[in-house]
């Protein structure tokens, strides 16, 4: 249970207006799909049986509605990218999954990290441990992700969000929702 | 703040062409001198600059708030603002967080020695002034009730404030737990195996540990954290003889806590972690800071440092510490204590081992069993007091716990373990505990 008692609406903004957030949305975007020639802007809506069906998988979906940004070149499709914040432990991290077509993650970059442990959750090393994970795989701290010291909380949360995008996608191009 | 502020930037920017076209017409009809002339330039390139300003200042504040931005989406400062991430949302800027542990404990040799007992109940909050600017609290009781009549005890455990300076680095100051260990700063029940933390991280490391200062923390992209930092330190003044606490925790005994702390003389301190592979950190942490403040009969100096790492390959969780304390100067200090209970050791130390393991798991339900061995010394070794009167040095205590950790969610979590002493067989004991952290 966390009481909020007030609210600060604070922007996302890129790295230049504040020290803790890393790359802005599109930043992240580029750098997955640096092939890419435009982002559209797919919103996805589940539904009541697509919610228990991930449920039933044991994924959380937390949300109906999911802006996926489909990457494209020319008409051909490349991937997708879905930007998402968790809470850490106290705060909320912002990260971006860029899923390729055979539905496997192909990067995750953290955009904003603000708890005072736990940055290592930005580090290449860690984050490369989710590429290649798939709707099948466990995305599982203590199976197939690695936990950092000190940082469980982040590390899971990121872990079971990574874990929900990758299967809210698949279910997605599945129903014919993204291209 | 100024009214002109207010005005849209066209409006402000027609003002401005308007102010030029007049100055040039004005200096044009008149028969100027080139002295008015250049005055006049210099008062248009200081309302420029004074505009200038302004404009920047009213662009900062619609990229620090969206609700600015959204409410004048026109705006071509708007427009030329970095577009906030998509599924921003407000956040909150005050969070409570609790932690506590309630644990019953029976000495298996001693049954008439059993205690139940709330040991801690800590609230806590996060405050966040600005992105950059945060303040972290916590508020601890232990034992429950205090009074003058019972056994509680209220602590504030951490009051401080970090800024961050650059993505890099990030400055705190206050009251702050001292970067030592691997218990140290993650002290919250759910974060350690055994219902009671382990002996090396409270008889040599007097965990939980916390100084008033100053402390820089840089993170950085290989993996290393540096924290270090100028803070209040032990007082040797405090140090009871006739009492055991010093043979149990010999800094555990002297800690100030920044209550009234003595500050004539402060300390240094620095630790260095590497978590660059995941699952894997090695670190280790130096403190040194004078201890007699100017008061005890002779300047000394209280030395901690401890080497660390934990290792967690996919269920397996195993991790490793040794830690050695000393105290200079202690001949002196003794002197006129020989003959009491307990002298001022000059060193101390211990290290522990343990390897736990993710037995079973279902939903979040998560039984990790897990074994540890320790061995500690809160005397290794006393300064030279001259033949007959230089106390033996302390006994080794070897501990075994054997136990396992219940997480009925990520936040709850029951305990249970086994605990049998090689010096000391009088406590061996059964422990049972809850434990809760958010």
């Amino acid at each position: 249970m966390r009481l909020v008692l007030a609210t600060s609406a604070i922007a996302l903004a890129p790295a230049s207006a504040f020290a803790v957030d890393y790359l802005s949305a599109e930043q992240a975007a580029k750098l997955m799909f640096p092939e890419a020639e435009r982002f559209e802007s797919h919103d996805v809506s589940l539904d009541a049986a697509q919610m228990q069906k991930l449920d039933a998988a044991g994924v959380r979906a937390r949300s109906a509605r999911w802006p996926v940004r489909v990457a494209q070149r020319g008409a051909s499709t490349l991937g997708y990218v879905v930007v998402d914040e968790v809470v850490g432990k106290f705060e909320l991290i912002t990260y971006a999954v860029g899923i390729g077509l055979d539905g496997a993650v192909k990067q995750v970059e953290v955009l904003s990290y603000r708890e005072s442990h736990g940055h290592e959750i930005r580090l290449p090393a860690w984050r490369r441990q989710f590429v290649g994970k798939t709707a099948a795989s466990p995305l599982h701290i203590g199976d197939d992700i690695a936990n950092i010291s000190g940082a469980t909380l982040s590390c899971s949360h990121v872990t079971d969000g990574v874990k929900r995008i990758v299967a809210v996608v698949d279910l997605a191009r599945r129903s014919g929702a993204l291209p | 703040m100024n009214r002109r502020l207010h005005l849209s930037t066209p409006l402000r920017r027609t003002a401005l062409a308007a102010s030029l076209l007049l100055a040039a017409t004005c200096s044009h009809a008149q028969t100027a001198t080139e002295a008015e002339l250049a005055r006049k330039l210099d008062q248009l390139a200081a309302e420029l600059a004074s505009v200038k300003a302004q404009l920047q200042q009213m662009q900062q504040q619609r990229a620090a708030s969206p609700q600015v931005t959204q409410a004048a989406p026109a705006a071509p400062i708007a427009a030329a603002a970095p577009a906030p991430v998509a599924t921003s949302r407000a956040e909150p800027a005050t969070v409570l967080s609790s932690y506590g542990e309630i644990i019953y404990n029976r000495p298996t040799r001693h049954s008439e020695m059993a205690q139940a007992d709330v040991r801690r109940f800590v609230l806590g909050f996060q405050h966040r002034f600005d992105a950059k600017t945060k303040l972290v609290t916590e508020l601890e009781v232990e034992h429950a009730v205090t009074s003058s009549s019972d056994p509680g005890e209220v602590a504030i455990e951490q009051a401080y404030v970090e800024h961050q300076l650059a993505p890099t680095w990030a400055a705190r100051a206050g009251l702050f737990l001292m970067p030592v260990g691997l218990l140290n700063e993650n002290h919250e029940p759910t974060a350690f195996y055994g219902v009671e933390r382990n002996f090396v991280e409270t008889a040599i490391i007097p965990t939980t540990w916390r100084e008033g200062g100053l402390q820089i923390v840089g993170s950085f992209d290989n993996g290393l954290t540096l924290q270090t930092g100028i803070s209040t330190g032990f007082d040797l003044t405090k140090w009871d003889a006739s009492a055991s606490d010093g043979r149990e925790s010999p800094l555990g005994s002297i800690h100030q806590e920044l209550a009234l702390a003595k500050a004539r003389d402060l300390a240094v301190f620095g630790a260095l972690n590497w978590r660059g592979i995941p699952g894997l950190q090695v670190g280790g942490s130096l403190f040194s800071g004078g201890a007699s403040h100017g008061q005890a009969g002779a300047s000394a100096r209280v030395t901690l440092w401890d080497l660390h790492t934990r290792w967690t390959p996919g269920r397996w969780d195993l991790s490793a510490l040794y830690s050695r304390g000393s105290i200079s100067n202690t001949a002196a200090l003794n002197a006129p204590l020989v003959g009491s209970a307990t002298l001022i050791p000059q060193s101390f130390d211990g290290w522990y081992a343990q390897a736990a393991y993710k037995l079973w798991t279902h939903e979040d339900y998560v039984l990790s069993p897990f074994l540890r061995y320790e061995q500690f010394n809160t005397a290794r070794s006393f300064a030279d007091l001259g033949p007959g009167l230089t106390p033996g040095a302390g006994a080794t205590e070897r501990a075994v716990t054997l136990g396992a950790n219940f997480q009925v969610s990520p936040g709850i979590v029951i305990k249970a373990d086994l605990q049998n002493f090689r010096e000391n067989k009088d406590a061996n004991r059964v422990n049972l505990g809850l434990g809760w952290s958010f």
